[in-house]
């Protein structure tokens, strides 16, 4: 069954919200955004079933997340000299299984940062677990499959939640 | 040349050229990875006829496999005809390789079984299919299942290279799996960064680093409010940095011979020391927490081998235990990290994690989540250290003072059973390896 364009619309306004505070470094701001028992996920694996018998790219609940973005904001950091500029670029965003009260949404991602002398680039499928809180969203799990998640030749760090 | 190089490095100070120089790189490939033994990965990936992997040696990329007469046999991912990877996947099994290019097909012991057309080459063809075997590694042997290659004909055995103190921390990842047996899985993390792969060695067994570069990550684990529950191990690993100078120092760092070493164990909230008390008083507070497992492995351990032989195996209480010149052990987290160097200014950090045969299912879980905090790209902890590697490689390229320091502790070593050994902050252990290399590269 089609999505009404409403519900549509909502969905997506409440994901560009998202990904807006991302790009803007209001970390506080996006972390509230999830559930208190949320899970962020980017697995290793392409296809990956389990955060907890394999490797991940990060599988981290709301009090690891509020340590890294604790230290994004965190003047001294070495990593944060000078802070990453980041662009998310949302698209063909659908909306899956809603049941009112609870909603899947899906989209792919193009994930750009420039810090110091390069720009590099990320494309994802994501998937949003949402549970709607009034008139708004609150993130009950988020999962971002990289592309190239399991390169051979492995990532350069990275800093912030994609 | 290599006479040349060795003068780079001196006692107690090392030329930046050490890390920066291409030449030199090419040098390292051929005198250090060229002649050691390289770790290449673990016989629980080759448990059935066929199975395979692959592995870098310095820059050769090989294939390790179990041949049909139940052997091992490792050899170069390279036809001897056009010289293209007979073999595009990292692990698999196997009949044999078959060159996708004029299809020249491989047996797992690397001879060639096939070539097609067989009627254009000359009479002496046949003499020369045995040369036309996949270059065999020329030396290849197992310690505790874990899985060694060196491309020198000549040389200690394996056993010797690793010493007694290195064979230690081998014995103790095994015997730390109730039944005797561990199996590596759950993947491979990757790290990169654009830097020396020296900088990481030398890093790992840098114990004054920690509370100064980590303290951004440091202070956010202290300001965490944990809501009256047991703290994750994640949250463990990286608050576990934040020991104070004086702490660190009573920690022990070992100096061996051929550049390796080992340091004393850190991570909070050891179970090693007085375990019992400490895991009761714990699983009390959250049965299903990790402490709680931690007593429940103990238990398994004890019904196993007895009280004494368990304390004997858990209280081996050591972080990394560093085989030079790329290797990690860390047998309290199940874990083996290598080093692969593709370039001076570029490295690659492979993070391995085992089973441990015999204890609970989510041990396993628990070293996943530790490799993750540690070795993902994501880290929160060494992505710093490769931030700050990365500052080093860009300014050592310029610059008339051309010697680094590397004097703490030069007169404060005491010997140790015919090594060195140090305060935690004591510089020995990477003096040390800047004398291994200084001696591999001077042909010693």
């Amino acid at each position: 069954m089609a999505a009404s364009l409403e519900r549509w619309h909502a969905v997506q306004q409440f994901l560009f919200h998202e990904a807006r505070l991302q790009d803007e470094r209001r970390w506080d701001d996006w972390l509230a955004l999830y559930r208190e028992d949320a899970t962020y996920w980017v697995p290793y694996a392409w296809g990956q079933e389990s955060p907890t018998d394999h490797v991940s790219l990060f599988y981290e609940d709301v009090t690891l997340l509020r340590m890294r973005i604790d230290r994004l904001q965190n003047d001294l950091s070495p990593l944060e000299w000078p802070p990453a500029r980041t662009n998310h670029h949302l698209s063909n965003i659908t909306l899956e299984d809603d049941a009112g009260d609870t909603l899947t949404a899906k989209a792919n991602l193009l994930f750009v940062e420039y810090r110091r002398d390069e720009q590099r680039m990320f494309s994802a499928h994501v998937t949003w677990n949402l549970i709607a809180d009034g008139d708004g969203f609150a993130i009950a799990s988020k999962r971002v499959d990289l592309l190239n998640s399991d390169q051979e030749s492995g990532h350069l760090r990275i800093a912030m939640p994609i | 040349m290599s006479a040349e190089l060795s003068h780079l490095v001196e006692h107690g100070r090392v030329h930046r050229r050490f890390y920066t120089d291409p030449a030199i790189f090419d040098a390292e490939m051929d005198n250090i990875f060229g002649r050691v033994w390289l770790w290449l990965g673990h016989e629980s990936q080759l448990k059935n006829t066929g199975d395979y992997f692959t592995a870098r040696m310095g820059r050769d990329r090989v294939i390790v496999a179990r041949h049909n007469d139940g052997e091992i046999h490792a050899f170069h991912n390279r036809c001897t005809h056009r010289g293209a990877e007979v073999c595009p996947h990292r692990a698999g099994n196997a009949d044999r390789f078959e060159c996708p290019y004029h299809a020249w097909t491989f047996r797992t012991d690397g001879s060639l079984e096939s070539v097609p057309l067989r009627k254009g080459y000359d009479d002496g063809f046949d003499e020369r299919v045995k040369d036309l075997a996949l270059e065999p590694v020329a030396r290849i042997a197992s310690y505790r299942g874990f899985i060694f290659g060196s491309h020198a004909a000549d040389g200690d055995d394996l056993e010797t290279y690793l010493g007694p103190d290195v064979r230690a921390a081998f014995d103790n990842f095994v015997d730390r799996a109730p039944d005797g047996t561990v199996t590596m899985a759950g993947g491979t993390t990757v790290q990169r960064y654009r830097g020396n792969w020296k900088l990481q060695i030398e890093n790992s067994i840098d114990l004054l680093h920690p509370l100064i570069l980590h303290h951004s990550a440091v202070d956010a684990a202290d300001r965490v409010d944990h809501g009256g529950r047991e703290p994750s191990i994640e949250w463990d690993t990286v608050k576990a940095n934040g020991l104070s100078f004086n702490e660190w120092d009573q920690l022990r760092v070992a100096a061996l011979p051929r550049g390796h070493c080992w340091m004393g164990g850190f991570l909070t909230k050891s179970i090693d020391e007085d375990a019992e008390a400490a895991a009761a008083a714990e699983a009390a507070m959250d049965p299903d927490g990790w402490r709680a497992l931690q007593a429940q492995y103990r238990d398994i351990m004890v019904e196993k081998h007895g009280e004494e032989r368990t304390d004997e195996i858990l209280s081996f209480n050591r972080h990394n235990t560093i085989v030079y010149p790329n290797l990690f052990v860390n047998a309290r987290l199940a874990q083996i990290r290598i080093l692969q160097p593709t370039a001076a200014d570029s490295t690659e950090q492979h993070g391995y994690i085992f089973h441990l045969g015999g204890a609970p299912d989510r041990m396993f879980e628990a070293s996943v989540r530790m490799v993750n905090a540690n070795n993902s790209p994501s880290s929160i902890v060494t992505s710093d250290d490769h931030e700050v590697f990365e500052r080093i490689q860009n300014a050592l390229t310029g610059g008339a003072s051309e010697w680094l320091d590397w004097t703490r502790g030069i007169d404060q070593e005491t010997d140790l059973d015919g090594a060195a050994s140090g305060v935690g902050t004591n510089e020995v252990a990477m003096r040390n390896q800047h004398r291994a290399w200084a001696d591999y590269m001077a042909g010693a």
